[in-house]
């Protein structure tokens, strides 16, 4: 018993190399299952259907019109969520952290978030069908309400653009509100006091203080929102069948059977969504990193 | 107390955000279970759920789905709760590059791993140079395929899985109690399962139901792959039906709840952030 | 001539009486600590002044204008807090600068405010660097420039150093003197540290479940309490229960050994019990010239406290302190040995029961 627990004081207690069998498991399965495809999918890009090394597959990528279609509209769609998702998201934290809500409604809307978050895919897409789709809900309630036939009279269509937005915000507005409600909390009530005791009125103390200090973390927020929705294939796949030619349907297609006609085009498709997730994913990392400097 | 001080300690606009929120996040669950309740004309019953439980490929795809997230959870354990204790007890350079890899998930959705799962082990894997095969591919055999789709929903669950487990190895300090453990003489076996899981229950628990809401609906790579999941399940009956998949979406939105319920009951109000999409 | 005074202010929460009945009158360039254990009401009563809290009851004015129900940001009150509350957003010079650019200031004023301030708290050279750059003592330095750059009428001091370490807080401890001093400020400053406030304050409120429990200098405060509270919380103190044996005499027994004391105690009869009060320091071991108390006693325990040491003695049945400053060529008794002790009938403090 007293040499165990020396063995454990004593300085490099095992040999260097055998301390990281400890973690192989974990090594060996990260390369199998995580690893090894990545770089199967990045070689790809790189090989011609001859086998050879090529950047032919990368220029193409710029050269098919649908491609950089499907990339731009999944990069609005995923702009548009990111933002008025964050937007709404921020409001909504406020309103149950600082903004004065009751505590119950906190705690409530946290665990809503939680499961919203988490609650995508096919039966977020069925939930909205059933909600703004052609005999939707709120399609008959707007109908008989205020008259206004959304599919005759107006643009409106869930398998749009709009449509898929707004779906997409169902699981964005909660990702916000989890990550924004301790970012929220780390205001401290100090700051307020002393703002508001060198003369700041609570406009001034929100924009000369509270949100500057927050940018990082909600710029960050949306960040990691845009990634989260640029890589969502089943709800949007759910919600139009396909028809909505966003990147992830694009690469499922490509999957499925050899639509391109070039295996290298698609694994060239499916390294530029990584290579678009990866920067966002950075620009997360680095603005959280500010952010916690701040708001420790 | 003045009047000026009185009104502005009603949040008018925190309540104006939360009713539009509530009504945005409500709404659509009301619609789907009205519209689930009324799959016989004029009459408001449950006629869809129970078309819809009594379908013998739900039940069948229901408990596959089931098994997998199981399966998923016990991998992910055996796999990530050692490797997070190694590297607080004995390795913390490791730290940084296992912390990295617990990310990529992020870097690589679901249709993106499942492109890359299926080009390499659709194929026979050969020793490099040589004809010699050292393993069929793996989506040729049903247990080849089950191993490989649980392996992706444990890449799919890590970023969560191993945040979860380290806080709570961080948050009883694994370290000390490790120490504490071995100068009382107990052996690694007594202290890895009297001591260190007990302590990190409810970091495990949280972990677990978290991947058991990405696993059991998932639809990505169980269609890909082609597995009998509950989510391609979900998706076909969709296409031809109306009421059935209103009512098995609302069903799968409780049992989100229920995990997520049951996370925030174990980990006193941490909240946990997203899965796949 | 009176600045800011408040007349009796109370403060409810709920039913709880966290201040009541608080009356103070501060002159222009006073410095008044409010001094007691966490929960003694002292943050309260300065929050009230600076705003965050609104009186229930009672009246404060800061040159006769009532600010009562002022909000915090018209007060002109300067607040330096606990927790520095710097803007962690914005640089050294940025903070101190914020009150001003509020205001409206020309910017020229403010930067020449602002380097005023900087070479005050003497930390020109971190005027760019951002707070968590600085160490504790250095952020609680901008804090202090950060509440002096507008000029405020009081400069309130809640607790200020208590999160830094204890060479800090004695450095930094002189500095917001010399400075309060230096301007001629107004200040009010909230602590649970005794020595910090007999240190810092021209007078020091001793308060204790939301009442004031004495009021008065340092020197009145420390020598002459006038409650077993403050004599208690304010430096160590021994005290023990004693009898009135003469009063004409001002003669008290402890366990029936004797000591004269120079409080008149006319007021009461013989065999009323009373508390009987000695500070450590005021102990003596007795040398040949006579003294008015000696009284025999055994050694307890000898503990060092760097300068001084502190003997504990027992006087008949009760125990007591008595401090002697330490020097090499000191001769400590040992423990266990009988000996004798003095001490003036000035020392000899007589307290309720």
């Amino acid at each position: 018993m007293a040499q165990t627990a020396l063995k454990l004081k004593g300085s490099p207690p095992v040999s260097d190399w055998k301390k990281w069998l400890g973690v192989t498991p974990f090594f060996l399965f990260a390369i199998l299952f995580l690893v090894l495809p990545s770089l199967r999918l990045v070689m790809g890009s790189f090989t011609n259907s001859e086998g050879q090394f090529t950047f032919a597959n990368l220029l193409q990528l710029f050269q098919e019109q649908f491609i950089l279609d499907a990339y731009w509209l999944s990069i609005r769609i995923s702009a548009a969520t990111a933002i008025g998702g964050g937007i709404f998201g921020f409001l909504l934290a406020y309103s149950v952290t600082v903004g004065g809500l009751p505590k119950p409604l906190r705690s409530a809307l946290i665990t809503f978030s939680g499961v919203a978050s988490n609650f995508a895919g096919v039966p977020l897409a069925f939930s909205f069908i059933a909600t703004l789709g052609r005999t939707g809900f709120v399609t008959a309630l707007i109908k008989n309400v205020f008259g206004i036939n959304l599919y005759q009279q107006t643009e409106f269509d869930l398998y749009s653009f709009w449509g898929l937005s707004l779906t997409y915000m169902y699981f964005q507005f909660p990702l916000m509100v989890l990550i924004m409600a301790p970012a929220l909390d780390g205001l401290k009530r100090e700051w307020r006091e002393a703002a508001e005791n060198l003369g700041a009125s609570t406009t001034q103390y929100w924009l000369r203080v509270a949100l500057p200090v927050l940018l990082p973390s909600i710029l960050g927020s949306m960040i990691l929102l845009f990634g989260n929705a640029f890589g969502a294939y089943a709800t949007a796949y759910a919600l139009t069948g396909g028809r909505l030619g966003i990147i992830t349907i694009q690469i499922g297609a490509q999957i499925r059977g050899d639509v391109l006609h070039n295996p290298g085009l698609g694994y060239a498709m499916a390294m530029g969504m990584v290579i678009i997730m990866a920067i966002s994913l950075i620009g997360y990392s680095w603005l959280q990193k500010r952010s916690e400097r701040w708001l420790r | 107390m003045n009047i000026l001080a009185r009104i502005r300690r009603i949040p008018f606009w925190s309540w104006i955000w939360f009713i539009l929120g509530a009504l945005y996040f409500l709404l659509p669950l009301y619609a789907t279970v009205n519209f689930s309740l009324r799959m016989e004309r004029d009459v408001i019953g449950f006629k869809a759920y129970v078309r819809a439980f009594e379908d013998p490929d739900f039940l069948k795809t229901f408990m596959y789905s089931n098994m997998l997230a199981l399966m998923t959870i016990l991998a992910s354990i055996i796999l990530i709760v050692p490797t997070a204790y190694w590297i607080r007890l004995r390795l913390p350079e490791a730290r940084r590059v296992v912390e990295f890899i617990t990310l990529l998930p992020f870097v690589v959705p679901a249709i993106i791993l499942v492109f890359g799962l299926i080009r390499i082990y659709s194929s026979p894997i050969k020793i490099p140079f040589t004809d010699t095969t050292l393993l069929q591919p793996l989506t040729t055999f049903e247990i080849g395929t089950d191993i490989l789709i649980v392996a992706g929903y444990v890449v799919l669950g890590l970023p969560y899985m191993y945040r979860s487990v380290d806080t709570g190895m961080r948050t009883v300090d694994v370290r000390t109690l490790t120490e504490a453990a071995q100068s009382l003489g107990a052996s690694w076996f007594t202290i890895i399962v009297k001591v260190i899981l007990p302590n990190i229950r409810a970091a495990l628990l949280s972990g677990a139901l978290l991947t058991f809401a990405i696993v059991v609906g998932e639809v990505t790579l169980a269609s890909f792959l082609g597995v009998p999941a509950f989510g391609p399940y979900l998706f076909l009956l969709g296409q031809h039906r109306a009421y059935e998949p209103a009512a098995l979406s609302f069903a799968s939105f409780l049992l989100t709840w229920l995990a997520m319920g049951l996370i925030q009951l174990f980990t006193g109000g941490q909240g946990q952030a997203s899965g796949a999409h | 001539m009176t600045h800011l005074s408040l007349k009796n202010v109370s403060k409810h929460f709920g039913d709880f009486t966290a201040v009541n009945d608080f009356n103070l009158d501060v002159n222009k360039g006073e410095f008044v600590s409010f001094l007691g254990p966490s929960g003694c009401g002292k943050t309260t009563t300065l929050r009230m002044i600076a705003g965050f809290e609104i009186p229930s009851t009672g009246q404060i004015t800061i040159n006769g204008a009532d600010i009562t129900n002022k909000a915090p940001s018209q007060r002109n009150v300067g607040m330096v807090f606990q927790s520095y509350a710097l803007f962690p957003n914005m640089t050294v010079a940025q903070n101190i600068g914020f009150g001003l650019r509020i205001r409206k200031e020309k910017e020229a004023d403010v930067v020449d405010r602002v380097k005023e301030m900087l070479a005050i708290i003497n930390l020109e050279k971190k005027a760019d660097s951002y707070p968590y750059q600085l160490s504790g003592g250095q952020m609680q330095r901008v804090a202090l420039g950060r509440a002096l750059a507008i000029r405020p009428e009081v400069l309130l001091l809640d607790e200020p150093l208590s999160a830094l370490d204890a060479k800090i807080r004695i450095a930094l401890r002189a500095e917001i003197r010399g400075i309060q001093q230096k301007l001629g400020i107004t200040a009010i400053y909230v602590t649970h540290d005794q020595e910090e406030a007999l240190s810092l304050s021209d007078r020091i409120v001793v308060m204790r479940e939301g009442e004031m429990d004495q009021v008065g200098t340092p020197f009145q405060i420390y020598n002459f309490p006038t409650t077993v509270f403050v004599a208690n919380f304010v430096g160590t103190l021994n005290n023990a229960s004693a009898e009135v044996v003469d009063p004409a005499k001002s003669i008290i027994a402890i366990d029936g050994i004797q000591f004269e004391s120079a409080v008149d105690l006319k007021e009461r009869k013989k065999g009323d019990k009373v508390r009987v009060a000695i500070r450590p320091e005021r102990f003596n071991f007795v040398s040949q010239e006579k003294k008015a108390n000696i009284v025999d006693c055994r050694i307890e325990n000898i503990t060092f406290l760097g300068s001084i040491v502190r003997i504990q003695v027992m006087i008949g049945n009760s125990k007591f302190y008595m401090d002697t400053f330490n020097n090499p060529f000191l001769e400590l008794p040992k423990i266990g040995d009988k000996d004798q002790v003095t001490c003036s009938r000035e020392a000899v403090l007589v307290l309720d029961e």
